[in-house]
């Protein structure tokens, strides 16, 4: 190793820092430690001045190792980086401590504060010796984009896509386009046609040459990392044996939509023993044949409407379906306009209204004399058939919020409205991909509120209702997004993957296979030839769980090495 | 004379690092007593890394990650949660006091909870008095 | 025309139990051309000679010494001193000199719970003469002395200045034999490394197939009928291969034991009982605290198991129950 020159920087941070912690005193320490050429005490290292002091040390002194003593690495880590960077040093011979949220912030005590100060800077010191210049890799983004499914979701996702000039491989389990959507008559709450949609969507990805329609297809496996995919695809057509692809692709888009509930799970509401009640894609299928009747075929008098059939319930799913209240509204209005002289009772616990153009929704639908009557969560009504006395097929119990009474509605049809679930093959996809789902069976996406479409697998993006309930405009809106992300990376053409990663020193590695399965990214392979197992740097996020694991040390976890933690032990404890 | 005990802490990136930086944020205070060694995850920690920080002086060594379930890469805590049990095993046989070494889940926005842990487990190392490892270790090299 | 002077080596055993010493004359005929190609000094178990004469050489006159056996009393300590000013290359011979070995397992207790054990509290033909042995004694009104039982076992290293390891318990003939050629041509690695091993661990030579590893209970060897040609481990029969150092020759897998561990860590590892706790524990395929606590609770002496030849060389080395 050339000889070690480290600068120690001790940040003031104004008072935030200097009030509890005596900087000057860090600094006396630091410079005492060995190999430490020069170590300064400033008010405000994140500035300007302050960075360009790490420059010029860098410049002038010959620094090739860098210890700031400020705030929380997660705050200011990234700039003080790029100043080594700025300064000819590569950003990752930099550690800091932090003495501010971890020390400054949280002790009253300033002996105590300072000395636990200075003890944090030693560990960084201790440590930085051991670090490695690192650089990033970078490797080629295969313009060509997997999309699975082809709901409305996966069909425009694959569309803005290929309209961008790239190849789509829309992939769809059914023999059909649409998905979800083409179970549906029209949409909430302007009432347009689903149909026209989806005919439009799908003429165009027809029409558009750069779009591979894989129909009765599913992903059978894929392997690699972003930009370097490759995934098998089967595909189940007729009499002929199924056929397997292998297609190299940059990115996934993940829009598999999900499947209703299945309202016979719910005994009181008679689903599958009353003729006449049915799900709202059931009631979907009346709307497209153009007559409302019941199982007699007659039109019904009284028609009841039933939320949250599925969703909003301990015993099934806790969570809100989304769509269901504006769906339930949309049928009260089709109802009411193909028999005006029908009873609609929409029974609901809350009127999830959203949206644009919701409320107006919700209050149209009660000028046209939709009755609204209010049940309780797990207070759920009860169904059954109606005596020879009643002027209705059957009879529905409930514990009417709104009147404070119990209360009969007369129904000859009556509409469940189904929430959404995950598929029942979700896991395996997520399993597939690599991708997690959580404990109802959605996509977990990178971040909730900032990254809704990413996952923690570079290169998976997921969109639509297969990452939770959702309407069309956001299932559109993620698909355009997802699109648009991966849009980005093509436009760069490479890839730069993070110098921090795992190596397996493969004279080291005995072939154990200890770890293999514990990468929850895949990213150890195994070399059945060679006996050995081997990280792929592109996958790899540097858990470390594989260093730790690996039982002859095999594996280094660059940056975050056994020597440098060490270092920083003896550090701390000094 | 009353000690202060020293304690190593080893706190994953995303849930607990950010934590104990959110009970900053706050103006939470809790005893100095803790030196915090950044890991990106519960994984990452040997249990090597324990036993390395008792036989160098340690009081006390406290491992933080994000609660089961939440872990940013998605497993991680639970390579954590199934190592603790067994290396709690081992410090028993080498005669290490329960309350030296603890294992602790925070989340991101715990900073309360995170301080609480610290203080709480201050309390306990330092009714334990100081760890006799390395002095012992020490010791061990000059009479027999 | 001078003669080609003679190899000048020597063999001594601390805290051993003779099984080292054996696996030389396990060389079967090499030991011939280690007599023809050596004189050896001093070799308690086979030759006569005595410790004056190991005084009166001169300092690094002898070319090699293999040391097998812990340090545990001060004779052993005296002789491995000795021998280390006597010798230009001091080898430390077998699990016992390089990390301890099995009498290391006795740092889990005390002095004093062995003294007690062995002379007061274990059954007797003499009850009622309970003596304890010391150091002095008074015969004849001359004062005899025997050597004083340490505290602790020590590996050689925590006493003199060792310049190579052999691992094993015992090394390997085959090793053995590889260590004193070594020796005899000059063509010794840098000093402080392991010789006689490999630098991969057990897993590298061993012939059973692997795969991805993951288990939900550990079984003991005779609780099942095992496959001979899979991993142990995948069986879910303990076996410390994965973190013990290879060049044994892969004996106890082949017998369908787990490995033992005896010859010690993968080079780089600090800790070979805390590295292979962490394998064993990341494999067990379990996410809820029960369940895993029960799965662990059929490794009984986890630390025996762990450490059955490392214990002085681990990070904490001894017990420290106050």
């Amino acid at each position: 190793m050339d000889e070690l020159k480290i600068g120690v920087y001790v940040c003031n941070c104004g008072t935030n820092i200097a009030h509890i912690v005596n900087a000057e005193g860090v600094k006396e320490a630091a410079a005492a430690l060995p190999d430490v050429v020069i170590a300064r005490s400033y008010r405000y290292m994140c500035s300007n001045p302050g960075q360009e002091m790490i420059v010029k040390d860098i410049q002038e002194l010959g620094l090739n190792r860098v210890v700031v003593a400020a705030c929380s690495p997660r705050m200011h880590e990234r700039t003080f980086r790029n100043a080594c960077k700025t300064g000819g040093l590569n950003p990752y011979l930099f550690e800091m401590a932090n003495i501010r949220e971890q020390c400054s912030w949280v002790h009253a005590d300033k002996l105590a504060a300072t000395e636990k100060a200075k003890a944090l800077t030693h560990g960084a010191v201790n440590r930085v010796r051991h670090h490695e210049p690192l650089d990033s890799l970078t490797a080629e983004m295969c313009p060509s984009t997997l999309v699975l499914g082809g709901g409305i979701a996966g069909m425009t996702a694959a569309l803005e896509l290929a309209m961008a000039g790239h190849p789509v491989y829309l992939v769809e389990k059914a023999d059909h386009l649409g998905g979800n959507l083409a179970r549906v008559d029209s949409t909430a709450p302007y009432l347009d046609s689903a149909r026209d949609l989806l005919t439009e969507r799908i003429t165009h990805l027809r029409e558009n040459p750069d779009i591979s329609i894989m129909l009765n297809s599913q992903l059978k496996s894929l392997s690699g990392f972003i930009g370097n995919f490759s995934a098998t695809i089967e595909t189940n057509g007729g009499p002929n044996p199924p056929e397997r692809k292998v297609i190299p692709v940059g990115n996934v888009v993940v829009a598999t939509g999900y499947k209703e509930f299945d309202a016979s799970r719910i005994t009181h509401y008679g689903y599958g023993k009353l003729p006449d009640v049915i799900t709202s894609f059931e009631f979907e299928q009346m709307m497209r044949a153009g007559r409302i009747q019941t199982k007699s075929g007659k039109p019904p008098q009284y028609v009841a409407i039933i939320h949250c059939v599925g969703s909003r319930n301990q015993e099934f799913h806790g969570y809100c379906s989304r769509v269901c209240c504006m769906t339930a509204l949309k049928y009260a209005n089709e109802i009411k306009s193909a028999l005006p002289d029908s009873y609609v009772s929409d029974v609901y616990i809350d009127m999830h209204a959203f949206g644009k153009g919701c409320e107006d929704f919700y209050k149209k639908s009660s000028e046209i004399k939709t009755l609204f009557l209010m049940y309780g969560k797990n207070e759920s009504p009860v169904i059954r058939k109606a005596g020879p006395n009643d002027d209705c097929g059957m009879l529905i119990e409930v514990d009417e919020k709104l009147s404070g009474e119990r209360i009969e509605i007369p129904a000859d049809l009556v509409i469940l409205m189904v929430g959404m679930e995950a598929r029942p093959d979700a896991g395996e996809v997520a399993r597939l991909v690599n991708i997690s789902a959580d404990k109802d069976g959605w996509f977990i996406e990178s971040h909730p509120k900032l990254d809704p479409v990413a996952t923690t697998t570079d290169g998976i993006y997921i969109a639509g209702t297969c990452a939770a309930p959702k309407d069309i405009p956001d299932s559109v809106a993620q698909a355009r997004a997802a699109a648009g992300r991966i849009l980005a990376k093509i436009a760069k053409g490479k890839i730069e993957i993070d110098g921090v990663f795992a190596e397996i020193n493969e004279d080291r590695c005995s072939g154990c296979r200890m770890c293999n399965e514990l990468c929850p990214y895949s990213a150890i392979e195994f070399y059945a030839d060679k006996k050995r197992s081997h990280v792929i740097p592109a996958a790899c996020k540097a858990c470390g769980a594989c260093v730790a694991a690996c039982p002859s040390g095999a594996i280094k976890g660059r940056h975050f090495t056994d020597q440098q933690i060490y270092a920083q032990i003896e550090g701390v404890l000094a | 004379m009353s000690y202060e005990p020293k304690i190593v802490g080893f706190l994953c990136n995303w849930c607990s690092y950010t934590g104990a930086d959110l009970a900053g944020t706050s103006r939470i205070q809790y005893p100095a007593n803790v030196r915090i060694i950044r890991v990106m995850c519960s994984a990452r920690i040997d249990p090597t890394f324990v036993m390395d920080a008792l036989a160098q002086g340690a009081d006390g060594v406290l491992i933080c990650g994000c609660h089961p379930g939440d872990c940013h890469y998605s497993e991680g805590n639970y390579k954590a949660m199934r190592r603790f049990p067994l290396l709690k095993n081992l410090l028993k046989s080498y005669g290490i006091e329960d309350d030296r070494v603890r294992q602790a889940w925070v989340s991101a926005s715990e900073g309360q909870r995170f301080a609480d842990i610290v203080g709480d487990m201050t309390e306990r190392v330092r009714a334990l008095g100081p760890s006799r490892v390395h002095s012992t270790l020490l010791a061990d090299q000059r009479e027999r | 025309m001078t003669e080609k002077k003679k190899l000048q080596i020597a063999l001594y055993w601390g805290a051993a139990c003779g099984g080292c010493d054996v696996a030389v004359l396990d060389t079967n005929e090499f030991i011939l051309d280690i007599a023809a190609a050596a004189d050896i000094r001093l070799w308690p178990i086979a030759v006569d000679g005595k410790y004056k004469d190991v005084e009166a050489l001169e300092d690094g006159e002898l070319d090699l010494t293999l040391f097998d056996g812990a340090v545990r009393n001060s004779e052993n300590e005296h002789i491995a001193k000795l021998l280390r000013r006597k010798s230009k290359v001091m080898v430390a011979f077998g699990s016992c000199a390089h990390m301890g070995g099995i009498p290391g397992l006795a740092n889990l207790t005390t002095r004093e719970e062995i003294l007690t054990t062995a002379y007061l509290t274990n059954a007797s033909i003499e009850p009622g003469n309970r003596t304890v042995p010391c150091t002095e004694t008074q015969v004849d009104g001359l004062k005899l002395t025997i050597p004083s039982f340490y505290k602790r076992a020590y590996r050689l290293s925590d006493i003199v200045d060792v310049d190579y390891f052999v691992p094993g318990c015992p090394p390997a003939p085959d090793q053995v034999k590889n260590v004193v050629l070594a020796v005899v041509k000059g063509a010794l690695p840098p000093r402080k490394s392991v010789i006689g091993a490999s630098e991969r661990a057990v897993c590298d030579d061993c012939k059973r197939t692997k795969q991805e590893k993951k288990t939900k209970h550990f079984l003991r060897p005779y609780e099942i009928i095992q496959d001979p040609e899979r991993c142990l481990m995948e069986q879910g029969i303990l076996c410390l291969g994965s973190a013990t150092r290879s060049g044994c020759g892969v004996r106890c897998p082949d017998s369908n034991q787990g490995c033992r561990g005896c010859y010690g860590p993968a080079p780089g590892v600090a800790d070979q009982g805390a590295k292979f706790l962490s394998a064993l524990a990341s494999i067990i395929d379990s996410k809820d605290p029960a369940e895993i606590e029960g799965i662990l609770s059929r490794l009984p002496d986890f630390v025996g198991y762990a450490y059955r030849f490392g214990l002085p060389a681990s990070k904490l080395q001894r017990s420290h129950r106050s």
